[in-house]
């Protein structure tokens, strides 16, 4: 239930409903600009392929990799891969959220464990995390927990900074109102607290979520043995480079519908939010 | 004349709190010493830092006093009680809690929000002028309505005594004005007797004697009580009333008050400290 919807429409268009229109007419004219600009690109990498101007088979081409892509949809070759890398992704996730929530509200609710950890968290998340690639590699050797390390070493920081940022910044007011009315500690953790942080949380989570995916992608680059990482690695030492387009745009569909689906949620669930 | 019991004795009242770097100890309220009767509106003012706000804070129970002795219904406060509520100068609404649900908050954290207390509530957001509103969003509302809301959340809970601490501070001129007649209209309508026992603070002199049953004029920090001037203009009242000559000459003589406070240097003439049962009226002349 979002507020425009609660809005009744209005048969004559004042001022905020102009204001919408307009909006929603710039955001069209974004939306076909970049369409625009996809088709461009496209089209000049197709040309190119079909003049010869560059070669095919190092370079590939759009319908080359759509038709590739087709192939393999046809034969179901796609689906053990894609489900492999969303596997380590939905692993990897489960484990941020179920540590990095309670984790994020603790340091955040700590003076003492906030002063201990800041520095360290945001250390971690500056860092980029696949410079820790070979010593995870040594430590946890090439195997599925590697991978799932991988994932939640990249995905966990940008999650415990956003919660750690939201515990800490519950408005004094909200909880001098629950003090005022002499609300029991549980109340103001379930009513107060909780819905204070939400829109710090889901934030976290979608930038989590993006880091996840690019964490999976990169354990099966360099040591899968399945995934849409391995396939592009496998197919582009074996010169199939319409494969390996194919796999790349699978990963970019799959990047755009995980980001959209928790904003989405983000948006059903933080409307309220003026921030949003 | 005054009542036998009163409703909230003040007596001596002392806050102090540690400030600055050095954390030197300095006095808010030194002194102060009134009584409120049951069902009286009582307003205080005084000069802007004075200590007005610390005060209410302390009577909601939010910091202790160092000092002298603070009863309601003759119990000693000595924190949150649900027989108080506090009408915020922020609104400080829930934005995740439409008006509603920001009106039940009370209810439920007392854990009263049974079907009597759901039919309170829309009681109150009828009376408070919210019909129809009720499944809004704080995001869509204007400052006059989140402040309605702030009130109907604090009367929802019937507390003995209600803290209203510069409500209409933050808004406009007309909003302003529109809430001082909602408030008298709505604390007039709201329960079976006169209505609540209420302690509003301002700094609006003009505010506090239309409002009020009793105006109290604090000095400059650390507060004590100069005046404690009856307000006795009938009832119920209409904004035309702050044109007559009463109004008006109550008005003046309480901003003379507030201002002889106000004025930096003039620590010679302190004023007369007055008790509560000394309703002589204008202490300072």
């Amino acid at each position: 239930m979002t507020t425009q919807v609660s809005q009744p429409a209005s048969p004559i268009a004042g001022p905020i409903e102009r204001a919408i229109n307009a909006r929603k007419d710039k955001k069209l004219t974004t939306g076909t600009l970049g369409l625009i600009g996809l088709v461009v690109v496209l089209g000049a990498w197709q040309i190119a392929a079909s003049a010869g101007w560059v070669d095919a088979s190092f370079a590939s081409s759009p319908v080359g990799a759509v038709r590739a892509l087709v192939h393999m949809i046809g034969t179901g070759e796609l689906w053990p891969p894609l489900l492999s890398t969303l596997e380590s992704v939905a692993y990897g996730m489960i484990i941020t959220v179920v540590v990095g929530i309670p984790l994020g509200l603790l340091i955040g609710r700590s003076n003492t464990l906030y002063g201990l950890t800041e520095p360290l968290v945001s250390i971690m998340y500056s860092v980029p995390f696949v410079v820790f690639l070979p010593i995870i590699i040594f430590w946890f050797g090439i195997g599925a927990e590697a991978r799932l390390v991988i994932v939640v070493w990249s995905a966990i920081f940008p999650l415990l900074i956003n919660v750690i940022a939201g515990a800490r910044n519950v408005d004094r007011h909200y909880l001098q109102v629950a003090t005022v009315f002499c609300a029991p500690r549980l109340l103001t953790l379930r009513s107060v607290t909780f819905p204070a942080t939400l829109p710090f949380v889901l934030a976290g989570v979608r930038q989590a979520v993006g880091r996840a995916l690019v964490g999976a992608i990169v354990a099966e680059l360099f040591m899968g043995n399945a995934g849409l990482g391995y396939v592009v690695q496998t197919e582009t030492s074996g010169f199939k480079m319409d494969d390996a387009m194919a796999a790349i745009v699978v990963i970019a569909v799959l990047a755009i519908v995980l980001t959209r689906s928790v904003a989405w949620i983000e948006r059903r669930f933080t409307f309220w939010s003026s921030s949003v | 004349m005054a009542p036998p019991r009163p409703k909230l004795r003040v007596r001596d009242v002392e806050i102090g709190h540690r400030s600055g770097r050095k954390g030197t100890y300095a006095l808010a309220v030194d002194g102060l010493s009134f009584d409120v009767a049951p069902n009286e509106f009582i307003a205080v003012v005084g000069p802007s830092g004075c200590g007005k706000t610390t005060f209410l804070t302390a009577v909601a129970g939010l910091i202790p006093i160092s000092g002298g002795t603070l009863e309601l219904d003759d119990h000693r406060i000595d924190g949150p009680g649900r027989d108080r509520s506090l009408v915020f100068q922020q609104a400080s609404l829930f934005p995740w809690r439409n008006v509603v649900q920001n009106i039940e908050f009370g209810l439920k954290a007392h854990g009263r929000l049974d079907a009597a207390g759901r039919a309170r509530v829309a009681e109150l957001v009828e009376l408070v002028g919210l019909g129809g509103k009720g499944d809004k969003y704080p995001r869509e509302l204007s400052g006059g309505m989140s402040q309605r809301v702030n009130l109907a959340r604090a009367l929802a809970t019937d507390p003995e005594l209600i803290l209203l601490d510069e409500p209409f501070a933050a808004l406009d001129a007309q909003t302003r004005e529109v809430m001082q007649e909602e408030l008298t209209r709505i604390w007039q309508a709201d329960g079976v007797k006169a209505g609540k026992t209420a302690m509003f603070i301002t700094h609006d002199v003009p505010e506090a004697v239309f409002l009020a049953d009793r105006v109290l004029v604090l000095s400059r920090g650390p507060a004590h009580l100069v005046a404690d001037i009856h307000v006795d203009l009938p009832r119920p009242r209409t904004p035309a009333m702050k044109r007559t000559p009463e109004f008006l000459a109550m008005s003046d003589r309480i901003v003379d008050l507030v201002m002889a406070q106000s004025q930096i240097g003039k620590q010679a003439q302190p004023g007369r400290r007055v008790t509560s049962d000394d309703h002589a009226g204008v202490a300072a002349g």
